[in-house]
C-alpha cells in the first residue's frame, strides 16, 4: 500500500508541478469568494444586519458573517477534495493509462491515498486564499485550538476521501464527470448548511444533511473556531462525521472494484 | 508454461429494441479456446476484427475474468493468485496509450517500477537499462508528450517490461509505426524472446510481420480456435495452390504443347503473347516449378523469365475467413 501511495503522491506532484490546473484553482477560490461576497452584500445591504431570531438557536451564533464565510470555505476545500479523487480513475481511463494501472499489482487505497495526500496540498492552498479573502470582508475566529482543530480537520478530510470514493465510482459508471460531480456539490452546498442552517429547510431535504459529511464538518469547525466552546453535541458530530466516513469508505472500496471490474469488461473487453 | 484451457468469456448485453424496450443478449466473445505459450518462444494470436483477440490477452494478463476455464502461470492459476501473476506478466498495446504523457521517460518507469514493489538501487538501475534498451537514453528526460509516435511504442516496450515479466502479451504492438521504427521493434521483440528468454504472445494486423517472427499461431474466427500450428504448416494445410508465371521463346507450336503437357498434369495454364515470346500463367495444387522446367527443356526452348508466388499467412487468413463466411 505505502509504495502505491508514494508513487502515486510523486506522480501527481510532478504532473502538478509541470501543469498546474489554474483554472480549477482559481474555479475553486472563486466559488467561496462568490459566497463571501454574497453573504457580506446581503447582510449588510439586503437584510441590514437583521438576522432571523431563530437563526442563533440553530447555530449558536449570532456571527452570520463568519458563519457564511467558514461555509464558503470549507465548502470550497470539500469541492476541490473530492474533485481531486474522485476524478482520478475515470482521467485514467480517458488518458488511455488505466489498463496500465491494473495490469500492476498496486493496492487501490494506497492509490488513492497518495492522490488525496498530494491534493490537499493543493486545496489547503485555495482555502487558505478564500480565508485570506473572508478577513477582509469580517471574518471573525475566536479561537483556534490546534489541540482540537487537527483531529477536527484529520477526521473531515478522512471523510470526504470516502465520500469521493464513492463519486468516484459513479463517475465510472456513468463515464462522466461534470454532471455527476455537480449534482452531488449542488444538493451538498444546499443542505448542509454553508450560508445558512439547515434547520431552515423543509424536513425532507433536511434529512438529505445527515448523509453529508460536509455538513458535520461544518457544525464542528464552526463550534471550535467561532463559538469557543465544546459541547456534547459536538462529540456526537464527530464520531457521526467519523461513522459517516467509515460507511462511505467501505461502500466506496467495494462500488470502485466493482466498477473497475465493469468499465474493464464493458469498454476494453 | 503459459496454459490456458477450454477459455470462455460471455458478455451479456442490453439491444434496445424500443422506447422502453430491451433485449438481452449474449456474446461469446471466447469460446473453447485452448492455448500455450512456452518460455522463449513468439506465439501469434490471428483473427479477423472482432475474433476475440484482446477479449483473449485481456484474460491472460488478468484484466478479464474467464466466464470459464482455467489459465496458469507456471502452475499458479490466474484468476486463484491474480496479483502474483501480475508479477509475472506484462501487456504492450499498439498506439499511444498507457504512458503519463506529462511525465518524462524515466518518471513513468519509476512510477510503474514502484507499482510492481520496486525501489531504491534496483528500480534506478532497472529503469536505466530499459531506456537504454529501448535507445531512449538521449530523451529519458524529456516530457512524453513531446515524443514521436515510435519513441512512445519504445517506451511502451519498457513499461512491458518494468516489471521483467516471464510472458508479455503485444497487442497490435507495431501498429501505425514507419517501416523502419516497426524493423527495430520487430528485432527488439524478437531478442526478447530467443536472447531472454521471455514467451511472447503476439497479436497483429500486419501478417508479414507474424510469419517473420512467430514460432507458432493460433487463428481465432468469432471466438473459436480455427487452426493451430507453425506458419508453415497452416500456409500448407489451408491455402494449397501455387502460381507459377513464365516466358518462353519458341513457335506458337510449343508453347500449344507445352500447354497439353501440363494441363495433363493437373496444372491449369492460360498462354499470352508478349514482346519477348509467349507469356504462360500456370496455377495448380502443388509446386510446379521443376516439371515445368524439365519440360521446357526437354522441347528446347529458351526460359527468358519465370517467377514463382508461393502462398502465405495472409492468403491462408483469407481463405479461412472466406470458408468461416461461406459456412
Amino acid at each position: 500500500m505505502w509504495a502505491s501511495f508514494s508513487a502515486t503522491f510523486n506522480r501527481q506532484f510532478m504532473t502538478m508541478r509541470r501543469a498546474y490546473p489554474w483554472s480549477f484553482f482559481i474555479g475553486h477560490i472563486l466559488d467561496g469568494v462568490y459566497i463571501i461576497i454574497f453573504a457580506y452584500l446581503s447582510y449588510h445591504f439586503i437584510f441590514q444586519g437583521q438576522l432571523n431570531k431563530n437563526f442563533t438557536s440553530y447555530t449558536g451564533t449570532s456571527n452570520y458573517l463568519s458563519y457564511a464565510m467558514i461555509g464558503g470555505m470549507l465548502n470550497s476545500f470539500s469541492v476541490s477534495l473530492l474533485m481531486i479523487v474522485s476524478r482520478m480513475l475515470i482521467t485514467e481511463m480517458r488518458e488511455g493509462t488505466l489498463e496500465a494501472l491494473l495490469l500492476t499489482p498496486s493496492s487501490r487505497q494506497g492509490y488513492f491515498l497518495g492522490a488525496a495526500v498530494q491534493g490537499l496540498m493543493r486545496s489547503c492552498i485555495e482555502m487558505i486564499a478564500i480565508f485570506s479573502i473572508g478577513l477582509f470582508f469580517g471574518l471573525k475566529m475566536v479561537s483556534v485550538n490546534a489541540l482540537i482543530l487537527i483531529p477536527v480537520l484529520s477526521v473531515f478530510c478522512f471523510a470526504i476521501f470516502s465520500q469521493a470514493l464513492v463519486l468516484g465510482s459513479f463517475m465510472l459508471v456513468f463515464r462522466d464527470t461534470y454532471i455527476t460531480q455537480n449534482t452531488l456539490f449542488v444538493i451538498m452546498t444546499l443542505v448542509s448548511g454553508v450560508s445558512f442552517p439547515p434547520q431552515f429547510l423543509p424536513g425532507w431535504l433536511h434529512t438529505l444533511s445527515c448523509i453529508m459529511p460536509l455538513s458535520y464538518g461544518l457544525n464542528l469547525f464552526r463550534g471550535v473556531v467561532i463559538e469557543e466552546h465544546w459541547s456534547g453535541s459536538m462529540t456526537q458530530d464527530l464520531f457521526l462525521l467519523f461513522g459517516l466516513g467509515v460507511l462511505y469508505f467501505i461502500a466506496g472500496s467495494i462500488f470502485i472494484k466493482r466498477t473497475e471490474k465493469t468499465v474493464v469488461e464493458k469498454y476494453f473487453g | 508454461m503459459l496454459e490456458a484451457r477450454h477459455l470462455k468469456k460471455y458478455y451479456t448485453v442490453k439491444e434496445k429494441t424500443g422506447w422502453f424496450s430491451r433485449e438481452k443478449q449474449l456474446i461469446r466473445a471466447v469460446d473453447e479456446i485452448d492455448l500455450s505459450i512456452d518460455k522463449g518462444e513468439i506465439v501469434g494470436l490471428l483473427g479477423v476484427n472482432g475474433a476475440g483477440k484482446t477479449t483473449t490477452i485481456k484474460m491472460l494478463s488478468t484484466l478479464l475474468t474467464p466466464t470459464s476455464g482455467t489459465i496458469t502461470v507456471d502452475g499458479t492459476n490466474v484468476v486463484e493468485q491474480p496479483n502474483r501473476i501480475k508479477q509475472q506478466v506484462n501487456m504492450i498495446a499498439g498506439g499511444e496509450r498507457m504512458l503519463y504523457w506529462r511525465l518524462t521517460a524515466r518518471e513513468n518507469l519509476m512510477y510503474f517500477g514502484k507499482l510492481y514493489g520496486l525501489h531504491g538501487q534496483t528500480l534506478t538501475e532497472r529503469c536505466r537499462q530499459l531506456i537504454r534498451l529501448v535507445g531512449l537514453d538521449e530523451a529519458a528526460d524529456h516530457p512524453v508528450e513531446r515524443y514521436s509516435k515510435g519513441m512512445k511504442q519504445r517506451l511502451q516496450i519498457a513499461r512491458g517490461l518494468i516489471n521483467d515479466p516471464d510472458y508479455l502479451f503485444l497487442d497490435e504492438p507495431t501498429l501505425g509505426l514507419d517501416a523502419p521504427v516497426a524493423r527495430q521493434l520487430r528485432k527488439t521483440v524478437k531478442d526478447l524472446a530467443k536472447v531472454r528468454n521471455k514467451g511472447i504472445l503476439l497479436t497483429s494486423h500486419y501478417l508479414e510481420e507474424v510469419q517473420e517472427l512467430c514460432d507458432r499461431v493460433y487463428i481465432i474466427e468469432k471466438g473459436h480456435l480455427l487452426l493451430h500450428g507453425t506458419p508453415e504448416r497452416i500456409i500448407q494445410t489451408v491455402v494449397n495452390i501455387f502460381h507459377l508465371q513464365a516466358v518462353v521463346s519458341g513457335q506458337s507450336s510449343d508453347s500449344i504443347w507445352l500447354k497439353q503437357e501440363l494441363e495433363k498434369r493437373n496444372v491449369q495454364v492460360s498462354v499470352k503473347d508478349s514482346d519477348e515470346g509467349k507469356l504462360l500463367h500456370m496455377t495448380a495444387s502443388f509446386d510446379m516449378t521443376a516439371s515445368f522446367i524439365a519440360l521446357v527443356a526437354k522441347q528446347g526452348l529458351i526460359l527468358k523469365k519465370l517467377e514463382a508466388t508461393k502462398p502465405n499467412l495472409e492468403d491462408a487468413i483469407i481463405k479461412l475467413a472466406e470458408e468461416s463466411h461461406a459456412s
